[in-house]
C-alpha cells in the first residue's frame, strides 16, 4: 500500500475531528481514517449530557476563566493548567462551529445554543441536544467527513506498531471482512481508540469495545502511560447492566434516595447536592451501600434516582433516552417508579502521555481523546468536559500531525512482520489439551478491578488485585479462539480485546498502588488525605523488558495555587 | 457472562434460538443451528447470544456494541422483524412466538451478507454520499466559530426526531421496494435527506432534491409504512418521505422528472379504473380509517394543487376500496369547499 501522511485510528469524536482538521491544514496530504467499527457506532454517540462551554447563553455571567477554575478543581488540582486553559479558551469557538457545521443543539428562548447545568460547575454551561448529545455531534462529524471525502477504512481492528529503534513504521491493522493482516506504513499515527473503562467489564458504562487498544499498543511499543491509577465511577449506573443514566437526569432536578428515602446527598455536599462532582457523589452512594442504607436485591445493592417528581412532560421532551433505557434495562418507568442505581466504572482519565500538542515521545506518534493524556481532567473529570477534550485535542492533534508528516519518513513494513504478525494473533486457535474461556477470563477481571481496584482502595486490597491480573495473564495464555475462520472472526476480535485490557489494568493497579494518597477519583482508605508534598505529580507507567515500571512527570501549574478540594 | 441467577422469581424458560448461519468461506448455502438455554425474565436477545457465543458456540457471528440501544450495531430479524438484539426482551418475543420456545434469528434483509447474522453496510454509506446527506453550511469554513445561528425552537423541532436515527438499518431490511431494487435511496437516507433538508443552515436543498426526485428516488416508494412500523427509535419516517414529495413537487417546475410523470398516472388509476395497491395503502396493518385519516390530507393537499400523489408499483383492487372511494369524493370536495370560502 502506498505510504500514508497520517494513519488515524480510532473513528469517535477525537479521530473524526482530527482527520477534518488534518484536511484542512493540508488538503494534499494522504489521511486514512481506521476504525474497528463504522465511525457512527463509536462509544462518542452514548455521551448524552453534553458538552461543556462558557458561551454564556444560559447564565450571562459566565466566563472561560470560571470553567478553567471549575476544571483545575475538579481535577483536585492535577490537571496542567496550561492544558486547561486550551480547552476552556478553544470551547465556546468550537461549540459554535460544531452548530455552524449542523449539529442539532437544543435551543433556548432566544434562538441561542441551549445549556444546563452539570456537575462540578459553578454556571450552567453544559450545551446539550436533548440527552443525544454525543450521538448528534458525532453524526454531524461523520457526515462532514463523508462531504469532505475521508478515506475510511471501517472495521479494521489495529494490532500493532511497526516499530523501528525508536520510530515507528506506521500500523498493522486486521480486515475483519477478510481476516487478512494488512500493512498501513505512516509517516504519522493518532491514536484516538477512546477509554479503557471496560476493564471493569460489568461494572462499566462503557461499551463493549471500550477496551483500551491504542494505550495497548502503544504501552507494547514502550511509549509511557499517565496517571492510569485514575478511572471515575459514574454515580449512577444501572443496577443489572452498569449502563449509565446521565448526570442529565439530576441536573434536570433528579434526587437521590436511600433505602430511608433520605437525600442523602444533604450530608455529603450540603450546597451542591446532587450535583456535587462525580467522584464525591459515587463514595457517597458506595457509603450508603457499605453503611447498609442500600436497597437489597440479587443483582446487588443499590439506591435510587427518583425522578417521579419532574412530571411526565419534562421527563418526556427532555430525558426520553433515560426513559427508553430504564424501561428496557430495568423494567421501570422512570415517571412512575425510582430508577435503581449503583456506581459503575465510566471514564477513564490516564492514558498515553502527551504533551499539549497531542505529541507522545516517539517522533510521529500522537494520541487524542479519552485514548491520551494532556492532562486536562487530573484525578478526576468533570461532566460535559470529555466531548470538549475530544473536540479540542481531536482538532489539535490532526493540526499538529499534518504539520509534522513531513519531517518523518514512512517505515518499511515487511511481509514477515506481517506474517508473524497474524501467527501471533491465530495462535489460540491451535491450542490443544487443557483451554481457558476468555468469557470467564473477562468477567473474572472485571471483578477483581471492581473490588479490589474500585471505589475505595487499599494495599492489601490492590496487592490482590496485582496478584489476580498476573494470574490471569498466565492463564491467558491458554486462551482458546473458538471461531477458526478468517471471515468476520469477532471470537479473535473479543480476545485481542481481552488481552489489552489485561496488558493495561497491570498499569492500572501498579499505579494505584504506588500513590499512597487520595486524590480525585483515586480513594485510598489507607492514605485518606491529599498528599500534596509527596504526591502532587503525575504517574507514569511503561513497560520495560517487559515489566510495568513506575516513573514520574511534574504537574504544570498557573494562576491557581493548590487549594482543599470542597464542595 | 453468566446470566445472574435466581434473580426474579417467575424462573427460568428453556429458550430455543434458531440462529441463522453462513460462513462464505466453507458454505455454499445457508443453514440453521438450535441452542437451547434456560432464560429469565429481563435477558435480551442479545445477551443471550453473548451466552450462546461464550459457552456453547464460539464461532456464532454477530455485531454488538454498546449494548444500550444508541449505537445501531446489533440489529438484526428476531422472529421475521428487524429490531435491535439489545433492547429486545427475550420474554417479550417468545409472548407473540408462532412456534412455542422457539426464537428464529436472522440477519437484516436487502443488505449483502456477509457471514451469520452480519451484513455489508457499505451500500447504505454509499447511499448517504449519493444523496449528500450532510449539511453544506451557509457560512464560509473561514468564519467558523464565530457565531450562532439563530435557530428557534419550532424549526429544531422539525428535525428533532429525524436526528434520532441511529442508522440501525432495520428500516432498511424491512422497506418492501429495497426487496426488488437494491438501487431504492432507502427510507433511513430518506429520512435523513429530510432532516438536512428542513435545516436553515443547509445551501444545498435544492442539489439534493434534484437527486431524490429521479429514478431509485423518493417517487419510487410505495407508502408501505413499513419502515416506520419497524423504525427501532419511534421516528415517523413517512413525515419525512411526504415532506420531501411535497417539496418535490412545489419545485415541479424546475425540475421535472419522471416521478411527477408516474404520479398523474396514480391520479388516473383512482379516478377512473376506481383500483388501487395494497402495498400503496397501510390498510392492511392500519386499516381502513387509520389510513383515510393518516394519508388521504396529503393526498388532498396534493389534489388542491393540481398535482398528485405517489405512483402505484402494481395494480390490484383492495377490499374498502368502496369506503375509500367515497371518503375520497366526500373529501375532494370537502376541500374544494374549503378552498373556495377562503379565497372569498
Ligand atoms: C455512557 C457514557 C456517557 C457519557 N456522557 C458524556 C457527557 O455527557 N459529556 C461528556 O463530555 N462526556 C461523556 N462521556 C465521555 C465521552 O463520551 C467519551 O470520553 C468520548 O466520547 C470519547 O471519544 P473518543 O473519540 O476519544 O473515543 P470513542 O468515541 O470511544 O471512539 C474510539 C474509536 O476508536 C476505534 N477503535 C478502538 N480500538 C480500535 C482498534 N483496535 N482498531 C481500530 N479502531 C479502534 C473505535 O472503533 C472508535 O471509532 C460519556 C461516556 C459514556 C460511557
Ligand atoms: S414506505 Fe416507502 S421507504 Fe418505507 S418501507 Fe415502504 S416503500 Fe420502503
Ligand atoms: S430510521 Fe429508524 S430503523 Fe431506520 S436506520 Fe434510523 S433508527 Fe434504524
Ligand atoms: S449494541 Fe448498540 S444498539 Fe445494540
Amino acid at each position: 500500500m502506498k505510504p500514508f501522511d497520517i494513519v488515524i485510528v480510532g473513528g469517535g469524536g477525537a479521530g473524526l475531528y482530527a482527520a477534518m482538521e488534518a484536511m484542512k491544514t493540508n488538503p494534499a496530504l494522504n489521511i486514512a481514517v481506521l476504525s474497528k467499527v463504522y465511525p457512527n457506532r463509536s462509544h462518542t454517540s452514548a455521551a448524552q449530557g453534553g458538552a461543556n462551554a462558557a458561551l454564556g447563553n444560559k447564565a450571562k455571567d459566565d466566563t472561560v476563566e470560571m470553567h478553567i477554575f471549575d476544571t483545575i478543581k475538579g481535577s483536585d488540582y492535577l490537571a496542567d493548567q496550561d492544558a486547561v486553559d486550551v480547552l476552556c479558551s478553544e470551547a465556546p469557538k468550537i461549540i459554535r462551529e460544531l452548530e455552524n457545521m449542523g449539529t442539532p443543539w437544543s435551543r433556548l428562548e432566544d434562538s441561542t445554543i441551549a445549556q444546563r447545568p452539570f456537575g462540578g460547575a459553578g454556571r450552567p454551561r453544559c450545551c446539550y441536544c436533548s440527552d443525544k448529545t454525543g450521538h448528534t455531534i458525532l453524526q454531524t462529524l461523520y457526515e462532514q467527513c463523508l462531504r469532505k471525502g475521508v478515506l475510511f477504512f471501517n472495521e479494521y481492528f489495529a494490532l500493532n506498531l511497526s516499530v523501528s529503534g525508536s520510530c515507528s513504521n506506521g500500523l498493522i491493522a486486521m480486515n475483519m471482512k477478510s481476516g487478512k493482516v494488512e500493512a498501513f506504513p505512516a509517516k504519522t499515527v493518532i491514536f484516538a481508540t477512546g477509554g479503557y473503562a471496560k476493564m471493569y467489564w460489568n461494572r462499566s458504562s462503557n461499551a463493549a469495545g471500550n477496551t483500551g487498544d491504542g494505550q495497548a499498543i502503544a504501552y507494547r511499543a514502550g511509549i509511557p502511560m499517565k496517571d492510569m491509577e485514575f478511572v471515575q465511577f459514574h454515580p449512577t449506573g444501572l443496577r443489572k447492566s452498569g449502563l449509565l443514566v446521565t448526570e442529565g437526569a439530576r441536573g434536570e432536578g433528579g434526587y437521590l434516595l436511600n433505602k430511608d428515602g433520605e437525600r442523602f446527598m444533604a450530608r455529603y455536599a450540603p450546597e451542591k447536592m446532587e450535583l456535587g462532582p462525580r467522584d464525591l457523589v459515587s463514595r457517597s452512594l458506595e457509603t450508603e451501600i457499605l453503611q447498609g442504607r442500600g436497597f437489597d436485591s440479587p443483582a446487588g445493592k443499590y439506591l435510587h434516582l427518583d425522578l417521579t417528581h419532574l412530571g411526565a412532560d419534562l421527563i418526556k421532551s427532555r430525558l426520553p433516552q433515560i426513559r427508553e433505557m430504564s424501561m428496557n434495562f430495568e423494567g421501570v418507568d422512570p415517571i412512575e417508579e425510582p430508577i435503581p442505581v449503583r456506581p459503575t466504572a465510566h471514564y477513564s482519565m490516564g492514558g498515553i502521555d502527551t504533551d499539549n500538542q497531542t505529541r507522545t515521545v516517539m517522533g510521529g506518534v500522537y494520541a487524542a481523546g479519552e485514548c491520551g493524556c494532556v492532562s486536562v481532567h487530573g484525578a478526576n473529570r468533570l461532566g460535559g468536559n470529555s466531548l470538549l477534550d475530544i473536540l479540542v485535542f481531536g482538532r489539535i492533534a490532526g493540526r499538529t500531525a499534518a504539520e509534522e508528516a513531513g519531517r518523518f519518513t514512512p517505515g518499511t513494513i515487511s511481509e514477515a512482520e506481517l506474517h508473524a504478525q497474524l501467527q501471533e494473533v491465530r495462535g489460540g486457535m491451535q491450542s490443544a489439551g487443557r483451554y481457558e474461556r476468555y468469557g470467564e477470563l473477562r468477567e473474572e477481571l472485571g471483578q477483581t478491578l471492581a473490588l479490589n481496584v474500585g471505589i475505595f482502595r487499599e494495599s492489601s486490597l490492590l496487592q490482590k488485585g496485582i496478584e489476580d491480573i498476573a494470574e490471569l495473564k498466565e492463564r491467558f495464555k491458554k486462551v482458546r479462539i473458538f471461531d477458526t475462520s478468517d471471515v468476520f472472526n469477532t471470537n479473535l476480535m473479543q480476545v485481542l480485546e481481552l488481552k489489552n485490557m489485561l496488558d493495561l489494568a497491570e498499569t492500572v493497579a501498579a499505579g494505584a498502588f504506588a500513590r499512597e494518597e487520595s486524590r480525585g477519583s483515586h480513594t485510598r482508605i489507607d492514605f485518606p488525605v491529599r498528599d500534596d508534598a509527596k504526591w502532587h505529580k503525575h504517574t507514569l507507567t511503561t513497560l520495560v523488558n517487559g515489566k510495568v515500571t513506575l516513573g514520574e512527570k511534574p504537574v504544570t501549574m498557573g494562576r491557581y495555587e493548590l487549594q482543599e478540594r470542597t464542595y | 457472562m453468566t446470566l445472574p441467577a435466581a434473580q426474579h422469581t417467575e424462573g427460568k424458560k428453556n429458550v430455543t434460538f434458531r440462529v441463522f448461519r453462513f460462513n462464505p468461506q466453507v458454505d455454499s448455502k445457508p443453514y440453521f443451528d438450535d441452542y437451547t438455554i434456560p432464560v429469565e425474565r429481563g435477558i435480551t436477545v442479545l445477551r443471550s447470544l453473548n451466552y450462546i457465543k461464550e459457552h456453547i458456540d464460539g464461532s456464532v457471528s454477530f455485531r454488538a456494541f454498546c449494548q444500550a440501544g444508541i449505537c445501531g450495531s446489533c440489529s438484526m430479524r428476531v422472529n421475521g422483524l428487524s429490531q435491535l438484539a439489545c433492547t429486545t426482551q427475550v420474554w417479550d418475543v417468545l409472548a407473540k412466538s408462532r412456534e412455542p420456545g422457539i426464537i428464529k434469528v436472522e440477519p437484516l434483509r436487502n443488505l449483502p451478507l456477509i457471514k451469520d447474522l452480519i451484513v455489508d453496510m457499505d451500500p447504505l454509506v454509499g447511499k448517504m454520499v449519493h444523496y449528500s446527506n450532510w449539511i453544506d453550511s451557509t457560512m464560509p469554513e473561514a468564519k467558523m466559530g464565530i457565531k450562532e445561528f439563530l435557530i428557534s425552537e419550532e424549526e429544531f423541532l422539525r428535525y428533532d426526531k429525524a436526528t434520532d436515527c441511529i442508522l440501525c438499518a432495520s428500516c432498511v431490511s424491512e422497506c418492501s421496494i429495497l426487496r426488488a431494487n437494491k438501487e431504492y435511496v432507502s427510507p433511513a437516507v430518506l429520512l435523513k435527506s429530510y432532516r438536512m433538508s428542513v435545516d436553515s443552515r443547509d445551501s444545498m436543498h435544492e442539489q439534493r432534491l434534484a437527486e431524490l426526485v429521479k429514478d431509485h428516488g423518493v417517487w419510487d416508494c410505495t407508502h408501505c409504512y413499513r419502515c416506520q412500523e419497524s423504525c427501532v427509535k419511534s421516528i415517523p419516517i413517512m413525515d419525512a418521505i411526504h415532506g420531501l414529495r411535497e417539496d418535490a413537487i412545489e419545485s415541479r417546475g424546475k425540475h421535472d422528472t419522471s416521478g411527477s410523470k408516474h404520479a398523474e398516472a396514480f391520479m388516473t388509476d383512482i379516478e377512473k379504473k376506481g383500483k388501487l395497491i395494497e402495498a400503496t395503502l397501510p390498510i392492511r396493518t392500519n386499516g381502513v380509517v387509520w389510513t383515510l385519516q393518516n394519508l388521504l390530507p396529503m393526498a388532498m393537499k396534493m389534489i388542491m394543487k393540481r398535482r398528485t400523489p405517489p405512483p402505484p408499483p402494481l395494480v390490484k383492487s383492495v377490499k374498502g376500496i368502496k369506503i375509500f372511494r367515497t371518503m375520497f369524493r366526500e373529501m375532494t370536495e370537502h376541500v374544494k369547499q374549503d378552498q373556495k370560502s377562503h379565497k372569498k
